[in-house]
């Protein structure tokens, strides 16, 4: 017992001070990922299964609201194609070179390994790594374009990510439909997987249902920011402020369900 | 051979867990793995408890690319911890599953959070007692039907096969 313990000190000290087990780490990762995918094949049917019976559920009166809500999408592509060709048009014209955006990078989609094991963990594994172009820092987004974190640890065929809602988690985000108001999207705490944007200058105008993005590099800092430009992270669900805190209180529903994700995106610089 | 089982049951545990479980938000404090190791720790005593902990933990740990040895020093210490109590007062006490996991469970998610401290990491303590109720009941709804079959792929062990240094009197 008292080796095992000494045993598991040191591989913390080891593990949490260096880089010298990564390998054998990413290796193992490496072997067990075989099994991880089988098994997560063989209880998709279960869970679909589930899925599959709450949806039932839920779907007639998801139906009337997404019809309504379908046709008020359709309008609205119409108005922003036409004012994305027109903004192409001005770019062009202009020779203007904005911050990088999302397109700029090629995507290397990944299955998603493993997800959190406990309340405090806020990270998930997934099926690609260095060999796959990845790097330290890349960007991660879900299949439907929403933000879920970034790479903090790297081996050779998998990565660790972690989450949006992790405490460490900090990202430069902005309103899209008031792109002044600019702060720095949080975990809200709590367990739950409310954002929050902090820093938002009370002088700012913000609304319930504003679509939050990353602002991505600002001005000329020597630091640029590593999340690109227009990530969607989700919508304001409320808005207020206070005598005593000189930022508005705004809360944010994220876009991606991270309890749910099955495989992401990872943007790596083009070749 | 009961190292060859354990080693089997704990791994498919662990997938279960990793592959099923963490899927829920609901689910995810809850640990199957801790249920299968503390009664294989309660029929088959606290050295074999200790190994199993530690294997698992380093499974785990490998597994979500954490920080290494993290659960298996939580695992290690609850395997033996277990498994002395199953080779001393446990003894065919019908509780004795019950009171292992539930001690346990609530130990270890505090544990984890002071080791999580002591790295220098986020240690939500509130979050982690918010959801430990949950856990609570999931991990002794699950030790219901986990007990019963590892006690049937274990057999517990004859009265001459226990630890030496323990002694019935009387």
């Amino acid at each position: 017992m008292g080796l095992l313990v000494l045993l598991s000190l040191v591989l913390i000290t080891v593990s949490f001070r260096s880089t010298a087990l990564d390998g054998a780490q990413g290796t193992a990762a490496a072997v067990l990922r075989p099994f991880e995918v089988a098994a997560d094949r063989i209880s998709r049917p279960f869970r679909d299964a589930a899925g599959w019976t709450r949806g039932l559920i839920d779907a007639k009166q998801d139906s009337k609201r997404l019809r309504a809500e379908n046709a008020r999408l359709r309008r609205q592509v119409i108005l922003e194609e036409s004012a994305v060709q027109e903004n192409v048009q001005l770019r062009n014209q202009l020779h203007y070179h904005g911050p990088p955006r999302a397109a700029d990078f090629d995507q290397v989609h990944a299955v998603v390994l493993t997800k959190p094991l406990n309340a405090i963990d806020q990270s998930v594994t997934i099926g690609a790594g260095s060999s796959d172009g990845l790097r330290l820092g890349s960007v991660v987004v879900s299949p439907t374009g929403g933000l879920v974190g970034t790479v903090d640890r790297l081996f050779s065929h998998v990565a660790h990510v972690t989450l949006l809602t992790d405490n460490q988690s900090a990202v430069t985000a902005m309103d899209l439909t008031n792109p002044t108001a600019v702060g720095i999207i949080q975990p809200g705490g709590g367990g739950s997987d409310v954002l929050v944007l902090d820093l938002v200058s009370k002088a700012k105008y913000v609304a319930e249902g504003d679509t939050i993005v990353t602002a991505g590099s600002i001005g000329t800092d020597k630091l640029p920011s590593m999340f690109p430009r227009g990530i969607q992270i989700g919508s304001v669900t409320s808005e207020s402020s206070n005598d005593v805190n000189p930022f508005k209180n705004i809360q944010v529903k994220p876009v991606v369900d991270f309890s749910s994700l099955q495989s992401v995106i990872v943007l790596v610089p083009n070749k | 051979m009961d190292g060859i089982k354990a080693a089997l049951v704990l791994f498919v545990a662990s997938l279960f867990q990793l592959a099923v479980l963490s899927e829920y938000r609901q689910f995810r404090s809850a640990s199957i793995v801790l249920v299968a190791l503390l009664s294989i720790a309660l029929l088959r005593g606290s050295v074999f408890g200790a190994i199993a902990g530690f294997g698992t933990g380093l499974l785990l740990d490998t597994a979500t690319l954490g920080t290494l040895g993290v659960t298996a020093l939580l695992l290690t210490v609850a395997g033996f911890w277990i498994g002395r109590y199953g080779e001393t007062t446990a003894r065919d006490r019908f509780h004795a599953p019950y009171l292992s996991v539930a001690v346990v469970t609530v130990l270890y998610a505090f544990g984890l959070v002071a080791l999580q401290f002591v790295l220098g990491q986020p240690a939500p303590a509130g979050l982690v007692a918010r959801t430990l109720p949950l856990a609570l009941l999931i991990n002794l709804l699950l030790t219901l039907p986990v007990y019963a079959l590892i006690r049937r792929l274990f057999p517990p062990l004859e009265l001459g096969d226990r630890v030496r240094e323990v002694r019935l009197l009387g």
